[in-house]
């Protein structure tokens, strides 16, 4: 019996909801590293000022290179559920999304360019918010 | 596609369907930009109108607009736009398995 349902099932799976399995997108990603970009900024801020210290140049560039890293990590993460989940009645909902997904965007690279406590606050709030939109058309 | 198609239900398809079969006819495709083979439904049909970013648009004379049946979770033309006729696949139009849920679609 079970060779005859092995010669009758078939051969090809085809899906029904996504290109990826369901519930997949999920903005953690984008928040862990808009918190990892404000948290460089606050540690390359206890760094003695002016310090030659090797350790202290050290833990500079480290930090520096992880902040740009995460700031980059957040575009990328943001663009993702941006352009690939959501829909056009997500958008009708939130009718302001491409303005705060641009401003987000932004406020990313200036993150890159600077090393501003303020920059990283607004950087967290707007990932946060972000996340809040995704998941209240997860409702 | 529930309701009317579940997870492990096994479909015939016709794979000579030339064209865009009606409206309500549930399709294989290869989706664009994922590659993968996909099943929705036909919602709208070459020289239809739909609404696709913000306008409306009519379907060009490959073009239909593919919908999942569960609106809430489905990633369909809505998200990627019409879909052209070289993706279609076949039609699937018959169910034989489980047993229990037998028949034409």
């Amino acid at each position: 019996m079970s060779r005859l349902t092995e010669f009758l099932a078939p051969k090809t799976v085809v899906r029904a909801h996504c290109d990826v399995p369901c519930g997949i997108y999920d903005p953690a990603g984008a928040v862990t590293a808009a918190r990892t970009v404000a948290r460089m900024v606050e540690l390359i801020g206890q760094i003695e000022p002016g310090s030659t210290a090797l350790a202290d140049r050290n833990k500079f560039v480290r930090c520096v290179t992880v902040k740009e890293q995460h700031a980059e990590l957040v575009k990328h993460e943001v663009q993702i559920i941006w352009s690939d989940y959501f829909k056009p009645e997500h958008l009708a909902a939130n009718p302001d999304l491409h303005t705060k997904v641009w401003n987000l965007l932004k406020l990313a690279g200036k993150n890159k360019q600077s090393i501003d406590v303020e920059a990283a606050a607004q950087l967290e709030a707007s990932v946060k918010e972000f996340a809040e939109i995704f998941w209240s058309t997860k409702k | 596609m529930r309701p009317a198609l579940e997870p492990g239900d096994w479909l015939l398809l016709d794979p000579t369907v030339q064209a865009w079969p009606r409206r309500g006819s549930i399709v294989i495709v290869r989706e664009p930009v994922s590659e993968l083979l996909v099943v929705k439904r036909v919602a709208a049909r070459p020289g239809d109108k739909v609404h696709w970013l913000g306008a409306p648009t009519r379907l060009d004379v490959d073009q239909a607009w593919l919908v999942g049946d569960d609106t809430a979770r489905s990633i369909d033309s809505r998200t990627y736009g019409p879909v052209e006729q070289h993706r279609l696949v076949g039609r699937a139009w018959f169910r034989y398995g489980p047993i229990r849920r037998f028949g034409r679609l």
